[in-house]
């Protein structure tokens, strides 16, 4: 605890919130929503190349908290963001930060699968364009097949590229959008509840795919499934009411959560 | 709850069998008022239809008939030295010749007429325009000078409206537009054959015409056009403009809401309004001529602008906020996500409200007699900045007139106008169904 510089620690939250090799660094983080206050004195580290999973009951604030780390909160227009989030000792909230670099190197997947209504390579190759990441035509289709294929979905549409994004099941669309966000080589992966559409079977695809995933890249994941954050993730945050309650490595605070209201949630007694 | 019988069981919600008596009591009433409810919305339905019938049965009857009209034929010996005396076929030779005395000629041989009195009782039975339309022949066709041709020239209105029944031979000579003489005249030409009920060329191919049977819609077409196209290129790129402006970037602010409510007044403002506007800005202020398509194309935009800006925005915000957050969420910047996603997915609404704009505007008279666009102007406008008129400000003018002849024909122009209106608002559709993503 001695990295807080004087600044007043964030309440009552269980467990070590400080990681070795932290890529993201969150001090005092405070969200309101007009005069709502939707996060309340939030502070983490998010740890490089590991997968770190939100959970907590519906409106606690993991949506809120999970937009602010690529600023996408910035499109409401009530939202007002204070405290500190460090990407690379930079405040990603300093007046002098372009947004636009800051959200090709921290991609989000939203809970609805959101296609554009154009093709499934013109769905992957958007981002490469308007960045400016290919150099030629080949060098751009390269980059789409091997998005499409780090995002396991290639075999699936290889042979139906100039087809309609939005006309694949819901669980490749949800793939399409990681394989677009992945085009654009972001450092983060920011994830909001990418499961909560989909039926058991895509599910599963998709946690496999974030485990390889984890390899290559830092993953952010909002999910109200507590065997999927199990599953999938290295370390856990649990969120009660706008406030960072408890966090720890996945296994142990599944085991022996240590807060009472993380226990009541995990073992379903909450309220 | 109070009233609640002693001998009811003591909960509240009834048994199955007493609720579903009871449901069964109230089918009939329901089923009553469905069907009463049916009934009304067939009365009113059936009552539309019936205005809608009279409406187009009224301007059809009246309309159809308007594109017709009678000619006369008649052999003219094209004289040389007569049509053309400078020999060089420019318009004042054509001009100072003698076209009207040749094509009275050829009338007064036919009918063999001789006198002053008879000659001048024949000589009104074929329109005032005659002679400009030999002259018209012989421009385009100047190999047949000093030939004889047969040539077909319009009847005059009085006479058009004898020939189609609407004065009766029966009513007192001192009664009638047209004389004993007149009527024996007609009989001997029709007795020839010479008289040919046609389509009227006049009516697509003259302009404004105090003649009646010379008068014309092509002017007023024309003007309509580029009057709309003044509109359009001015009210779509604004509207849209601000559309974008106000939906996607700016700040939701007292200010904005200001502008948003009188965009929203605006649309409800009495478009005469609009030509007063006009009038004192275009004209007064900066001085431009009066009459012409440019200023009337501008103060129709003022008054398309807030329908065009209105349905841009609804569309603008029917595109789901989930494509912006997909764009957004790989770093497309505001102004990529508009222009590449939000505005694309927008278009197709946007056309429709534009198309419907633009009907409005065409049918739209009040504002342009504001600003003058009402003058009686015989030439054809070339382009924005010549004096011109419109199709209802045509039909306006042409309603107050008392021929006969007139009455058709301004039920002609209205159904010319309606099938230009059809054809705007198909094409409408036509774009909506080719823009609108399936996907
Ligand atoms: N756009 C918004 N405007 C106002 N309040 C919001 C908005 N989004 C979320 N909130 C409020 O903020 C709180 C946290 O919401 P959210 O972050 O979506 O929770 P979670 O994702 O954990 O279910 C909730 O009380 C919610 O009502
Ligand atoms: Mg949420």
């Amino acid at each position: 605890m001695d990295n807080f510089n004087g600044i007043e620690p964030p309440m009552d939250t269980v467990g070590n919130i400080r990681v070795n090799n932290a890529r993201i660094m969150c001090n005092n983080v405070f969200v309101h929503y007009s005069d709502k206050r939707a996060i309340d004195n939030l502070s983490l580290d998010i740890e490089a190349q590991k997968v770190t999973a939100f959970i907590g009951p519906s409106g606690c604030g993991k949506s809120t908290f999970l937009r602010c780390l690529n600023r996408m909160n910035d499109t409401i227009a009530t939202c007002s963001v204070t405290g500190e989030i460090l990407l690379d000792n930079q405040d990603i909230y300093a007046p002098e930060i372009d947004v636009v670099p800051l959200r090709a190197r921290i991609g989000m997947v939203f809970q609805k699968a959101n296609p554009f209504p154009k093709s499934i390579f013109d769905n992957v190759a958007y981002g490469p364009k308007i960045h400016g990441l290919a150099e030629s035509k080949s060098h751009l289709e390269n980059q789409v097949e091997e998005a499409l294929r780090r995002a396991g979905l290639w075999e699936e549409v290889k042979d139906r590229l100039d087809q309609p994004g939005t006309g694949l099941s819901g669980g490749q669309q949800q793939r399409l959008c990681i394989a677009r966000t992945i085009a654009v080589s972001p450092e983060i992966i920011l994830m909001d509840e990418p499961c909560s559409a989909l039926d058991p079977i895509a599910t599963a695809k998709i946690e496999e795919l974030i485990e390889e995933l984890s390899e290559k890249y830092t993953i952010v994941i909002v999910t109200h499934s507590m065997q999927q954050a199990a599953r999938v993730s290295h370390r856990t945050a649990y969120f009660h009411l706008g406030r960072l309650i408890e966090v720890g490595a996945t296994k142990e605070l599944f085991t022996s959560p240590h807060h009472k209201l993380t226990e009541n949630y995990i073992t379903g007694r909450f309220g | 709850m109070t009233n609640t019988p002693d001998n009811a069981p003591k909960s509240a919600i009834l048994s199955p069998q007493d609720a579903e008596a009871r449901v069964r009591a109230s089918m009939a009433t329901r089923r009553n008022r469905e069907t009463r409810f049916r009934m009304w919305g067939i009365a009113a339905i059936a009552l539309s239809m019936c205005f809608l019938v009279t409406l187009f049965g009224t301007i059809m009857s009246k309309g159809i008939p308007g594109f017709f009209q009678y000619y006369v034929t008649l052999d003219v010996t094209l004289d040389r030295e007569r049509l053309d005396p400078a020999g060089d076929l420019s318009d004042q030779s054509l001009f100072d010749g003698d076209a009207r005395g040749l094509v009275r000629d050829a009338l007064f041989s036919t009918l063999q007429v001789s006198g002053r009195s008879n000659r001048k009782a024949a000589g009104k039975l074929i329109s005032l325009g005659s002679d400009e339309r030999l002259r018209d022949y012989v421009r385009t066709h100047p190999e047949q000078l000093d030939s004889e041709q047969s040539l077909k020239f319009a009847l005059d209105d009085d006479v058009d409206s004898f020939l189609r029944g609407f004065i009766s031979r029966d009513t007192p000579e001192s009664d009638r537009r047209i004389n004993d003489k007149a009527i024996g005249f007609i009989d001997q030409l029709q007795e020839a054959g010479l008289i040919s009920y046609e389509i009227s060329d006049y009516l697509f191919f003259g302009s404004a015409s105090r003649n009646a049977e010379m008068a014309g819609i092509k002017g007023a077409f024309i003007g309509s056009i580029l009057t709309l196209a003044v509109c359009l290129s001015l009210a779509f790129p604004i509207g849209i403009a601000s559309a974008l402006y106000l939906e996607e970037f700016a700040p939701k602010n007292r200010l904005t809401e200001i502008i948003e409510i009188n965009i929203n007044n605006l649309a409800a403002v009495p478009s005469v309004v609009f030509g007063i506007l006009g009038l004192a800005i275009f004209i007064n202020i900066f001085g431009l001529p009066r009459s012409i398509p440019l200023i009337g194309g501008m103060v129709l935009a003022l008054m398309t602008l807030p329908t065009i800006i209105i349905s841009s925005r609804a569309a603008i915000r029917a595109v789901p906020p989930s494509i912006r957050d997909g764009a957004l969420g790989i770093g497309a910047s505001k102004m990529q996500t508009t222009f590449h996603h939000v505005l694309p997915l927008a278009l197709p609404g946007m056309l429709t409200g534009t198309i419907i704009g633009m009907a409005q505007a065409l049918g739209e008279t009040a504002p342009l007699l504001m600003i003058g666009m009402v003058a009686f102007i015989v030439d054809i406008p070339g382009s924005i900045t010549d004096p011109g008129t419109v199709l209802p400000v045509q039909i306006f003018m042409w309603a107050d007139f008392a021929e006969r002849m007139f009455i058709q024909k301004t039920s002609s122009a209205i159904m010319v106008l309606l099938a230009f209106l059809v054809v705007m608002n198909s094409f409408a559709v036509w774009l909506r169904k080719k823009l609108e993503r399936r996907w």
